[in-house]
């Protein structure tokens, strides 16, 4: 019998199968193969096995049987091959993006990856993507990075340029953090403005998200009862997924995902790559804020470190000159009182000698030259007064009440009415009158830098075990936390306060001396400066 | 003739002023000590007290404030090396102020005027 299809032949010529292409020409000579991938599907050998059946040949029944649980064989293989393929592909894209981003500690570059991964035709091939990220209080999700084109036409021309590049995912990151995260940031700000939501709203898809750690698919979010439609009007699309960030049980963050140009639909399989992916992407993205916040505290460390070096520098030379001041007072003081007596005593008798007495220019001389050392000697006394502490025992209501009459004035021009308590019962506190004088003269006029508007001045100095205690409250506007700093930190600035200095030196002052300086800021408004000052002598 | 007491460590600046002051037709008496300056002021009377500042191992300032809480119409005069101190202290303490120096003149007009001062405010 002639067959119609070529099954029958061993060696075949081209004209004999229509259906071997080009690149499959060694199946002219290869019978099984030629058999096993095109004759099964011939429709010439279905025609010759229908004739073979009216011919009477006995395998002709049951060879369908076979031909057909080949023919379903053969397709699921292809297809769990093609399934086995991209699952491949799958995984070395995570790979690829698991070492990028494990390699990666720079924050912009973390997102850059993430965010290309995620839109990219290499990678989940997504239209659009959103970042949102957990603020530094810990208190809102906020839009970060929006990516993706906003319209049709820029779509094309992405996508064309993609087309033509051959890029691996770091080159995209890369370019893409090189020329487009800026501008990107910028092109969505509208809708990353928009997409601001507070942690403690549990209701809220991103929060949901959040706490079921799993995505959400949303669909028809338009007439979705469940979800809010602003969100859905905001993003303009009605089908989108929501992809929590989540890292060691914190949550960092939010991804939200759609196809707003291809209206693709999405698949539980890109829920669940992009799920696999979210991962570590969560990881990097807090290790990367860490690390920039380590920087940060880094920074402020080196910078805090510098103050501290040039303080200490500064110290140690006001010690050095306070020693000079010591040494240059004492020998000073014991020249003093001999020159005094040399002088005085030339002045008793030049006052009792004649006027024509021969010595009396020899007089005149000693008192003229003593009175010039004295001169000097002042000079070099108040200086080296300056330079360091002279403590004695004071009383300290004394010094208050004196202090206060000289800031009268001060006061009433500001409109604040002092109010003073004075414990009759102190003992005599151990301080350079000058500088405490100082310190409480600065600390009113910070008190009543506080008091704007007037108000209430109260001094308060009461018994406190080895000590003094001096409280200044105000009834002015409490100074925050920052300004409070002002005290530890000299030339620290606030707006409140103006450069520091005066505080930050009264407090070096006092605890130099062995006392101290607290401020605090009242609940009920105002705020209270608290010195101690020792009773005993301390060694400084 | 106004009495005065003078306080000062040194002999040689106690003979100095008593040799100074008492041509100036004052009765003078020195004490070396702020403790012999307490003894000598609850045995005797005096119009005023001139006292260094710096005495040796007590300070002036603590005789000062006890003569200014227990004897408050005594007027003091206070000697020092310091002329840095005269706005705090002769404002609230002392009557009057005056750096030490060989030449005395300032002292005896300082001592001249807060007596002056007191017989004034003794009439009114």
């Amino acid at each position: 019998m002639d067959w119609e299809c070529c099954w029958s032949k061993e060696e075949i010529e081209p004209e004999n199968c229509p259906y071997v292409g080009e690149g499959e020409e060694d199946l002219y000579s290869s019978h099984r193969r030629r058999v096993v991938e095109k004759c099964v599907e011939c429709p010439r050998f279905k025609n010759d096995l229908a004739r073979m059946k009216g011919s009477g040949y006995p395998l002709s029944d049951v060879l369908p049987f076979i031909m057909n649980e080949f023919q379903e064989q053969k397709a699921q293989m292809g297809a769990m091959l093609s399934f086995l393929n991209s699952k491949t592909r799958e995984i070395k894209f995570l790979r690829e993006v698991g070492i990028v981003l494990q390699t990666s500690i720079d924050l912009d570059e973390v997102l850059s990856i993430a965010m290309t991964a995620i839109t990219a035709g290499k990678g989940f091939g997504m239209n659009r993507a959103f970042l949102l990220m957990t603020d530094k209080e810990r208190r809102h999700i906020r839009g970060y990075l929006g990516v993706g084109p906003r319209d049709y036409e820029e779509a094309w021309r992405t996508w064309e340029d993609i087309g033509r590049s051959n890029f691996t995912l770091r080159e995209l990151a890369r370019d893409f953090q090189k020329t487009k995260l800026t501008s990107e940031k910028v092109k969505f700000h509208d809708i990353l403005n928009q997409l601001t939501v507070p942690l403690a709203d549990q209701g809220h898809i991103f929060n949901r998200a959040l706490q079921g750690k799993k995505p959400i698919l949303v669909e028809n979010a338009l007439n979705n009862p469940d979800l809010d439609r602003g969100l859905a009007r905001i993003l303009g699309v009605d089908c989108f997924l929501v992809m929590p960030l989540i890292s060691r049980n914190r949550r960092i963050g939010v991804i939200i995902a759609d196809n707003c140009i291809t209206q693709k639909p999405i698949t539980l399989q890109d829920m669940q790559s992009l799920e696999t992916f979210a991962f570590p992407v969560a990881f990097a993205l807090e290790r990367a804020s860490l690390y920039e916040r380590l920087q940060e505290e880094v920074a402020k460390q080196k910078s805090a470190n510098l103050k501290l070096r040039e303080q200490q520098e500064l110290i140690v030379k006001m010690e050095k000159m306070a020693l000079v001041g010591k040494i240059t007072s004492s020998i000073a003081h014991s020249i003093r009182n001999p020159l005094m007596v040399i002088g005085g005593f030339a002045r008793t008798l030049l006052k009792g000698s004649a006027e024509d007495d021969e010595k009396r220019s020899y007089l005149e001389s000693i008192v003229r030259e003593t009175r010039q050392l004295e001169d000097v000697l002042s000079e070099v006394l108040d200086y080296s007064e300056s330079l360091f502490p002279v403590t004695d025992f004071w009383d300290l209501n004394e010094l208050v009440t004196k202090a206060l009459s000289d800031l009268e004035g001060v006061m009433e021009q500001a409109g604040v009415v002092c109010r003073q308590e004075l414990s009759p019962e102190l003992p005599m506190v151990r301080i350079d009158y000058k500088q405490i004088s100082y310190c409480l003269k600065t600390i009113t006029a910070t008190a009543l830098a506080c008091m704007e508007q007037g108000g209430e001045l109260h001094i308060e100095s009461l018994n406190d075990g080895d000590g003094v205690l001096l409280r200044i409250s105000d009834s002015g506007k409490p100074l925050t936390e920052t300004a409070q700093e002002a005290l530890t930190a000299p030339f620290f600035q606030t707006q409140e306060m103006g450069e520091g200095v005066g505080l930050a030196l009264c407090k070096s002052i006092l605890e130099r001396q062995g006392n101290s300086l607290n401020i605090f800021s009242r609940p009920g408004g105002g705020n209270t400066y608290s010195i101690r000052l020792l009773t005993k002598k301390e060694n400084i | 003739m106004a009495k005065l007491l003078v306080v000062d460590d040194e002999a040689n600046i106690r003979l100095l002023y008593a040799q100074e002051l008492s041509d100036e037709g004052y009765a003078v008496v020195t004490a070396a000590s702020a403790l012999e300056a307490v003894e000598k002021l609850e045995s005797d009377n005096f119009d005023l007290a001139v006292i260094d500042i710096k005495l040796k191992n007590e300070s002036g300032i603590e005789l000062l404030q006890r003569i200014v809480k227990e004897r408050h119409t005594l007027p003091v005069i206070l000697c020092t090396a310091f002329s840095c101190y005269k706005d705090d202290f002769s404002a609230w303490l002392a009557d009057g102020y005056v750096v030490k120096s060989s030449d005395l003149q300032e002292l005896k007009d300082e001592i001249s005027r807060v007596l002056a001062k007191r017989q004034k405010g003794a009439f009114t």
